[in-house]
């Protein structure tokens, strides 16, 4: 291992990892005191389904329900999309036409969230108001297909990185014991990477969760359950889209403003325990040696 | 590598010294409502045209954000399209609100341009009140094509929304039990209605356009249409001034901004946005 003899190299090492735990501790801190009036305050009634800053009602249940609704639609079209563009392209696809691909999804990952939040409003809401004959295209399905195009390519790339990260030796092994294509990939390939497969769905669930900007414009902005409750076709909210729309219109010390940094605090809190899962998973992935 | 160094030292000399530049300039801030922002953005432009040193810095976030800024000091005007609530005034104590009149507006109740085409043109305010409290949720109760009414409301804290709301329900601060979707601003609002072919929502006079109607009001058996006669004359019923708020008695800048869109020149561009200017008040 490389040593560190100079004083300035472990001062900034450990500068820098003190830096970054305070950072992270402060924001935890300040959104828990911030928001500890409005749970003085409200106390159980977050857990009800009215939000009505004017009557002092704070009801959380839509915005997390949205969230929880939104993130899972998203992951219904991504993952299995993901997982099998991922294995396209690490397994089958020609390197010569493999850096095309690579090229291609690099760019798509790096388009700007609110320009899908375009497209979603002038595009993808009629399409689906028109075919599906609603009486509006901002539901919550609008936006969890929007932001399982968004989420693709983040999972693509994780995927396909987790899969050439297999050994090659790994599959010259199975090919030698007679093995077909599709064997080789199912049998020894995706075993062997399920650690780091699963951590790449989770980061892709972390990225859906936290997404505001293209959510917001398609969503519908309305703080109501669904009814039925499974009815997706229905506008909804979700907690970065309320985030999005109203902190700038609470007042900074009100009660107001202390629930909208609760919700916020809630979803600090979902996307850390996400994050470590994540790394839960991904600590397991010493097999290739 | 030498190359690139000296790139990035150029680079960084370059941004300092636009920076310094910057600080050495006026600065003006102002955010607020959407409505009243076409009149200021084009005296903006207007006034700085004729002023090149001076910064102005325009947003838009509704009024309720032009209140929240100006109140904890963050902006030098606040833009608002109604008036400022007491509880407001409680928050910021310190903030001295006073207000400037620009012009005079109408919240036009607004629909689809396939419902006002299929007979629904004017409608009672109980009516509309009954829509946005979920009583009625179908055109043909009110006249028009059997569809399902889409009921568009605003964020709570829009002006647009606390003018429309004291009329129509009696309290700016109604909830709206019918409605199905929440935007924001104008532009927002008028994107969704045309884009649907049933719905309804409220928007300001200058923003109706051929997608987007706007419904006349009866009240006692007259008919009163959304027009600026109408408007000048004060018989259609929601209206609203549109003004600045300052923090104390304008000074500088803050001042001669205003001034500008009291003269002739500003007003001309409150009358070009579709509002009526205050002389004619």
């Amino acid at each position: 291992m490389l040593k560190l003899k100079t004083f300035s190299g472990p001062f900034f090492v450990w500068s820098a990892t003190a830096i970054s735990g305070l950072v992270i501790f402060t924001i935890l801190a300040v959104l828990a005191v911030t928001s500890w009036p409005s749970i003085a305050e409200t106390g159980w009634g977050f857990f009800s389904n009215i939000w009505n800053p004017s009557d002092g009602k704070y009801g959380i249940l839509p915005m997390i329900y949205g969230t929880f609704a939104v993130t899972l639609i998203a992951l219904t079209i991504a993952v299995p999309m993901g997982l099998f563009t991922g294995i396209y392209l690490s397994e089958i696809v020609k390197p010569s036409v493999r850096i095309y691909l690579k090229t291609a999804l690099e760019i798509l990952a790096g388009i700007p969230s609110i320009i899908y939040g375009l497209i979603g409003v002038s595009f993808l809401a009629p399409f689906i108001s028109d075919n599906l004959e609603l009486q509006t295209g901002r539901t919550l399905l609008t936006a969890g297909i929007l932001l399982g195009v968004m989420v693709l390519p983040t999972l693509i790339t994780l995927v396909d990185d987790a899969l050439r990260n297999v050994p090659n030796r790994y599959r010259e092994a199975a090919r030698g014991l007679g093995l077909y294509r599709y064997e080789i990939t199912l049998f020894t390939v995706i075993p062997l990477a399920k650690n780091s497969l699963t951590s790449a769905v989770l980061l892709a669930l972390g990225r859906a969760f936290g997404e505001t900007m293209a959510v917001m414009l398609v969503i519908g902005s309305i703080d109501r359950l669904p009814s039925p409750i499974y009815n997706l076709l229905v506008p909804g909210q979700t907690i970065t889209s309320k985030l999005g729309r109203e902190m700038a219109e609470s007042v900074f010390g009100s009660i107001h403003f202390s629930a909208m940094v609760f919700i916020g605090f809630i979803l600090l809190i979902t996307v850390l325990l996400i994050t470590y899962l994540t790394g839960k998973f991904s600590k397991k992935i010493i097999i290739h040696e | 590598m030498n190359f690139k160094f000296s790139m990035l030292v150029a680079f960084i000399a370059i941004m300092a010294f636009s920076s310094c530049k910057d600080h050495t300039k006026n600065t003006l801030k102002i955010d607020g409502s959407t409505t009243v922002l076409p009149p200021v953005s084009a005296s903006a432009e207007a006034y700085k045209s004729k002023k090149p040193e001076l910064n102005i810095v325009l947003n838009a976030g509704g009024s309720g954000v032009g209140v929240n800024l100006l109140g904890s000091g963050k902006i030098d005007i606040g833009m608002t399209s109604r008036d400022i609530t007491a509880e407001e005034k409680k928050q910021f104590p310190n903030c001295d609100f006073q207000v400037h009149t620009i012009g005079k507006d109408a919240v036009v109740p607004v629909i689809s341009s396939e419902i006002y085409d299929s007979g629904v043109q004017a409608l009672t305010l109980q009516q509309i009140s009954d829509i946005y409290s979920g009583k009625v949720q179908n055109w043909k109760d009110l006249g028009g094509p059997d569809k399902e009414i889409l009921c568009i409301d605003k964020e709570k804290s829009r002006g647009t929304r606390h003018v429309f709301m004291e009329v129509v329900m009696g309290n700016k601060k109604a909830d709206a039990p019918g409605a199905d979707l929440v935007l924001g601003s104008n532009n927002e609002e008028q994107t969704a209605i045309t884009q649907s072919d049933a719905a309804i929502g409220m928007l300001s006079l200058a923003w109706l356009n051929a997608e987007v109607k706007g419904l006349s009001i009866i009240i006692e058996g007259d008919t009163i249409a959304p027009s600026l006669e109408n408007l000048i004359n004060g018989s259609f019923p929601i209206s609203r001034s549109l003004d600045l708020l300052t923090n104390g008695n304008p000074q500088g800048e803050v001042k001669d901004f205003i001034n500008f869109l009291l003269s002739s020149d500003g007003q001309k561009m409150v009358e070009e946005a579709g509002y009526v200017k205050v002389k004619n008040l």
